[in-house]
């Protein structure tokens, strides 16, 4: 491999990286706050690529359309959890799986029901659309970059959130002990729910950022769920850090590996989670 | 009396972060004793039970027993090495019946646990030993109540007779008595005055009463050092114990 | 008595009763008849998976893994033109998956909890990307069957694979087997403690058990019985593919399991008959299926907590 391909490689797979952080992070989050594991969160991704389809078909913008789509995802959580997810609490993790598993076929019927089986493409925005020069003879897209870097943005923005703000602090309190939380006279159930709708958002805005990128089909978002589990597996369940790495560490290999092996590149990413866990049984940056 | 150690620890320490639950701890525990284990709250008492019984592994220092270097192994070992243990907060299969809960305690010392086809009722001796641990609690009457429908007292009698059904030869018991009424308590006491004859017995206890009147030996451990170690009356007129119970009750009159 | 509820003798003995009968007055009916032989060894599948997560207490999303591995075993074994003895083959595949879940086993419940969830869940995609992958093994077309196995036992022969009456007994055989080993191994001492570690696991290790070696014997048992059922498809279908093996068949077992009612294990049998029943309504009455699909699903965890089997103990449990 010559260095210039490597360094293509290496940039292709920390961004691919970065957007897989974004959707584990939303999923992580919310097993880490309120203990829930949440299977159809890869439908969430799928709903949020399909949503700025629809609305870029319609209004011609993307900008307009994401924001559109991101806040229909923001009340979608809320509904969801209000609904559905709220009766959870206090069950064990087979009925969390199950019921999501339920919500997966929801979704995915939604899906057809409304916009068909065919496979639907955006376009990169106008002002995202062209390449910046690499070296000589090879280019890098402008979108990959400005997707890497909003990715980076909510990263950070999440960051200062859980660590910085009220909200986190009553976040990170909720973690490790639901009374003390109800103690400081906050209302736990409003705190779940906002936080279950930021996990859906976080999912929700990383299909929308993949959408010009990849082809939106049907079955995208159980694909991606599979992924973020090795993700939050590799990091740690419930880190937000550990998500962060395990999301980087997932992405540059699943690259690497789709150029060095092609017949096994889809396996090696399992590999490489078992043998983090061989080590280290509950992830990377277990707490 | 020396050949008679059954358990023994050397400068055995827990850390958690830079608190130190437990600090260089030495202590011998005899046959056919009881030791007594007392101090305030937070002083250690169950991080040393938890690490006697292979739950906890010490930050450092060593656990023998019979001589044989034993931390570090799996809990399941201690059990096997005849290290029995209750536990603070009553831990019990509730679903099922008092008599099955004593019967998987003995089920190990009397027939093969990776038998798949033979029945679980059928062998007589598992039933009995089942059995007799129940009576010698005082639980007799209840061979066939589901655990989670006995009450709490009676819980803390079916923990100790798990203990007793596994047949160990020391009995490690956090607090047995806590959360049973009077006569309860006084049935503990009698019975625990018996084992004592044939078990060595490591106590935790907040009963004082009970700690006196049972233990030969007595420890005091106070937040996480070993204080002193003695008969009963030692203990009681040594000055340390006094500043440690009686200097701290003081503060706590002078600070309400 | 090895099934010792009411409701469980009376489900059993209507299950068992039907299920004999089907063939004699439906032969004709080769699609109905077949259609029942998958949902029997969907059973024997189900029951495997509910041993584990209702009794054994460990919920897996990859029990698919060893369906498929069922199924791929034998079509790798099996030499491409020439009929093997089935039993023969059963038990070489059988054995092999045994050695499998061994070694997964191992590796899985190093983990407990959500990361057993999802440990189990990434290595069965792992050897679904594996065949998925492979040009060895097919790839996504899988493997076909050319030559049906025959059945003989020292010469005598009173099966045959291609009659569906016949591949239907030898299902309803296999459900027969699968629910009595099953109920055996329960109410064995070896059941006693893997009870015990599912109900209180720290007070099991308290008293002296391993409970690791428990869960994997388990963990094998389950397997193994799971890779059979992939057998007995892959030999009705004349077929092994990667589908076998996808989350989605793990997932939609455990949803059977739950519906017909956790760690029962004849819940299993009614779990199954109903989820195909339901399906295949729902599919003829929309295209929309997965839609009404979902929403039962939903609604089923959220009211029927107990399953069936739970509902109908109620009604005929004193």
């Amino acid at each position: 491999m010559s260095t210039e391909l490597f360094f293509v490689q290496l940039i292709n797979g920390l961004q691919y990286g970065l957007l897989l952080f974004l959707i584990a992070s939303g999923l992580t989050l919310v097993f880490g706050v309120m203990g829930i594991l949440n299977l159809a969160h890869g439908s969430m991704y799928m709903v949020g690529a399909y949503l700025v389809w629809y609305f870029v078909a319609v209004t011609g913008s993307f900008t307009v359309s994401a924001i559109l789509s991101a806040v229909i995802a923001l009340g979608l959580g809320i509904l969801i959890e209000r609904v559905l997810i709220q009766r959870l609490y206090n069950r064990n993790h087979l009925d969390q799986v199950l019921l999501t598993i339920g919500m997966i076929f929801v979704f995915n019927s939604l899906q057809s029901i409304l916009w068909g089986n065919d496979p639907y493409g955006v376009a990169v925005p106008e002002a995202l659309s062209g390449s910046v020069p690499f070296t000589d003879n090879s280019s890098y897209p402008v979108y990959r970059i400005f997707a890497a870097l909003i990715c980076i943005a909510i990263a950070a923005a999440l960051y200062f959130m859980v660590s910085k703000t009220r909200l986190g602090m009553l976040i990170r309190a909720g973690e490790s002990n639901r009374e003390m939380v109800e103690a400081l006279g906050v209302n736990i159930k409003s705190l779940y729910t906002i936080v279950f709708a930021i996990g859906v958002m976080l999912a929700a805005i990383s299909g929308i950022i993949a959408a010009p990128m990849r082809s939106i089909v049907p079955g995208m978002g159980e694909s991606v769920l599979i992924t973020c589990f090795v993700v939050v597996v590799i990091g740690g369940m419930g880190s937000i850090k550990g998500a962060f790495v395990g999301a980087l560490l997932v992405g540059v290999i699943s690259t690497f590996a789709a150029v060095l092996m092609p017949t096994m590149s889809n396996m090696v990413i399992y590999l490489f989670m078992i043998l983090v866990l061989l080590v280290k049984p509950q992830g990377l940056f277990a707490k | 009396m020396a050949n008679d150690i059954i358990l023994e620890t050397e400068s055995l320490s827990k850390h958690w972060g830079g608190i130190k639950a437990l600090n260089d701890i030495s202590l011998q525990f005899h046959d056919r004793q009881l030791h007594g284990v007392v101090g305030p709250n937070g002083a250690g008492k169950s991080t040393l039970l938890n690490m006697l019984c292979g739950t906890l592994q010490p930050t450092s220092g060593c656990i023998f027993h019979k001589g044989d270097q034993i931390e570090g192994m799996k809990p399941w070992k201690f059990v096997r090495r005849g290290i029995g243990r209750s536990f603070q907060k009553t831990n019990i299969y509730a679903d099922v019946t008092c008599l099955e809960n004593c019967a998987v305690a003995a089920q190990r010392r009397f027939a093969g646990s990776f038998n798949l086809f033979a029945s679980r009722h059928a062998n007589k001796l598992v039933r009995e030993a089942a059995e007799k641990a129940l009576h010698q609690v005082g639980l007799a009457d209840r061979i066939h109540t589901i655990a989670a429908e006995i009450s709490y007292g009676e819980q803390r009698q079916l923990e100790l007779a798990m203990v007793l059904a596994t047949d160990p030869c020391i009995l490690l018991l956090d607090e047995p008595m806590a959360g049973m009424g009077h006569e309860e308590s006084q049935r503990i006491i009698e019975l625990l005055g018996q084992l004592k004859q044939t078990y060595s017995i490591v106590l935790v206890e907040h009963d004082m009463d009970a700690i006196f009147e049972l233990s030969d030996q007595l420890t005091v451990l106070d937040n996480g050092t070993h204080l002193i170690t003695g008969t009963v009356d030692e203990v009681r007129n040594d000055p340390r114990v006094k500043e440690a119970y009686l200097g701290k009750e003081d503060e706590e009159e002078e600070a309400a | 008595m090895i099934f010792e509820k009411r409701t469980e003798r009376i489900v059993l003995a209507i299950f068992f009763v039907i299920a004999l009968c089907i063939p004699l007055f439906l032969e004709d009916n080769s699609f109905f008849v077949g259609k029942v032989t998958t949902i029997l060894i969907l059973a024997v599948f189900v029951m495997s998976l509910d041993f584990l997560v209702g009794r054994v207490g460990l919920v897996t999303l990859g029990h698919a893994l060893f369906y498929g591995l069922g199924g791929y075993l034998f079509v790798i074994l099996t030499p491409e033109y020439e009929a093997v003895n089935f039993w023969v083959y059963a038990i070489y595949v059988m054995g092999i998956s045994a050695l499998v879940a061994l070694v997964v086993g191992v590796v899985v419940l190093r983990t407990s909890g959500i990361y057993f969830i999802m440990i189990t869940l990434a290595i069965s995609q792992m050897v679904y990307y594996f065949f998925f992958d492979s040009l060895e093994f097919g790839g996504s077309d899988g493997l076909f069957i050319f030559m049906k196995p025959d059945t003989s036992i020292f010469g005598l022969s009173f099966l045959d694979l291609d009659n569906p009456s016949h591949f239907y007994y030898l299902s309803l055989l296999a459900v027969l087997i699968t629910l009595v080993a099953i109920k055996i191994i329960l109410r064995s001492r070896f059941g006693r403690i893997v009870e015990a570690s599912r109900l209180n696991p720290e007070r099991t290790e308290a008293l002296g058990y391993n409970i690791f070696a428990f869960r994997l014997i388990s963990y094998i048992i389950g397997s193994t019985l799971a890779a059979y059922a992939g057998l007995l498809f892959a030999l009705q279908y004349g077929y092994v593919n990667p589908q076998f093996m996808t989350w989605e068949m793990s997932g939609t077992a455990l949803v059977m399991s739950i519906l017909g009612g956790m760690g029962t294990i004849y819940g299993a049998i009614l779990g199954t008959i109903t989820y195909e029943g339901l399906l295949y309504i729902f599919e003829h009455l929309s295209d929309d299926w997965m839609l009404f699909m979902g929403g039962s699903i939903i609604l089923m965890v959220l009211l029927l907590r107990k399953g069936l089997a739970g509902y109908l103990e109620k009604l005929l449990e004193k």
